[in-house]
């Protein structure tokens, strides 16, 4: 294939997934130029990697893994450079007018809590609101199913303790 | 709050995640048809300084290991032997920092995205670490620009100035070097002369790489 029908593929490909890539922006970066940036450079990986993509995984296991590593690796690179300034500003949602006040409120609380996890537990948060399988969250992150039961369940937990802690 | 609510909120999260500035983003998925043009603009400009600062780094110590290489080839035809040993040293060392470097770039371009976040943050955060050992390598130099202007004459001519103060220097520097070369690690990252020491924002991000690594592990662990 050449490298141009490579490229027309793929783009189709990114194009079906590109909620993907809007979560994982979103999730790992707090301004628009940041969000771009990251973005481009999911893109560009995806791009760079394809030809390595190995059709026994889905493609979008395949474009999870690239665009969250990508994104850790941008994202300790920004905190290395701000080391004083940055701070992770939450999602903005503020578009959508069908939201009740109350569940405003618990996302913002949702929103906080996710923003507060390490680069790794985030990841697997994305993939698990994904409703990914703890087989495919697995392969992502490259842990065991177990591990990722335990880990999942143990965050709920914390995250209902923090619910009821606040409301 | 019940799993069933906690469900639906999370749900709820996932939707919002997708859809939130959206339209910004979007124009960036659509640039892709365009992508030749948005990788010269800006993914590879930040690659390229990034290859093109360690290739200069490259080309500056190549540059003075053949300076190097030339006074220590000069040296063989005459009696200074402390010159030719002292710069022989300098040479080698100098060398095996470059051939590190190297391999350090090699391996960077190795590094596969497509591979699970455990290994891949794993291998990079390990790659950040081992630009350590370049700096180890380096300070095992020190005691031979104590060195490379001693001659016999000055043995015999003024030996007290030669033992009392000429050699105490060499060999504080000798112990001072090799001291650390073995200390220098991140295990010491916390001790007052490790800070002291290395106080730049290059040391503190591999401080960050080191703690990234020690989350990996704790991740990697079923608990």
């Amino acid at each position: 294939m050449s490298k141009q029908e490579l490229q027309a593929e793929l783009m189709e490909l990114i194009n079906d997934n590109q909620k993907i890539i809007y979560k994982i922006c979103n999730s790992y970066c707090s301004n628009k130029n940041d969000r771009e940036d990251l973005a481009q450079e999911i893109i560009y990986q995806l791009l760079k990697s394809y030809r390595s993509y190995k059709q026994e995984y889905k493609f979008s296991t395949w474009m999870y893994r690239v665009a969250l590593n990508v994104a850790i690796s941008f994202y300790r690179k920004k905190k290395t450079a701000d080391t004083v300034t940055y701070e992770p500003v939450l999602p903005d949602f503020k578009d959508d007018v069908h939201s009740t006040a109350e569940l405003e409120n618990n996302l913002a609380i949702l929103a906080r809590f996710i923003n507060e996890l390490n680069e790794l537990d985030k990841a697997l948060m994305i993939l698990y609101l994904e409703s990914k399988s703890y087989k495919e969250i697995a392969e992502i992150l490259g842990i065991s199913e177990t591990n990722v039961a335990t880990k999942i369940s143990r965050i709920k937990e914390t995250l209902k303790q923090k619910f009821l802690t606040l409301n | 709050m019940e799993d069933l609510e906690l469900k639906s909120l999370l749900a709820s999260y996932n939707q919002k995640l997708e859809q939130a500035n959206v339209l910004n983003l979007q124009s960036w998925v659509l640039n892709v048809k365009c992508f030749e043009d948005l990788q010269k603009q800006k993914a590879t400009s930040k690659l390229k300084s990034l290859i093109a600062f360690k290739l200069l780094a490259i080309a500056l110590g190549i540059l003075w290991v053949l300076f190097l290489g030339n006074l220590f080839y000069f040296s063989l035809h005459s009696s200074k032997i402390f010159f030719t040993v002292s710069v022989g040293a300098i040479f080698v060392i100098n060398l095996a920092a470059i051939i590190v470097y190297v391999n350090h770039i090699i391996e960077i371009n190795k590094i596969n995205n497509s591979e699970s976040i455990i290994k891949a943050q794993e291998s990079i955060a390990r790659l950040q670490l081992s630009t350590i050992n370049i700096t180890r390598i380096l300070f095992l130099q020190a005691p031979f620009y104590c060195t490379f202007w001693w001659n016999t004459n000055m043995i015999v001519n003024d030996p007290l100035r030669f033992w009392l103060i000429s050699v105490p220097v060499a060999l504080i520097f000798t112990l001072a070097s090799l001291w650390l070369y073995k200390n220098i690690s991140l295990k010491n990252a916390n001790k007052k002369w490790f800070k002291v020491l290395f106080n730049s924002p290059e040391w503190k991000s591999l401080i960050k790489a080191n703690n990234f690594l020690q989350e990996i592990e704790t991740f990697k662990e079923n608990m």
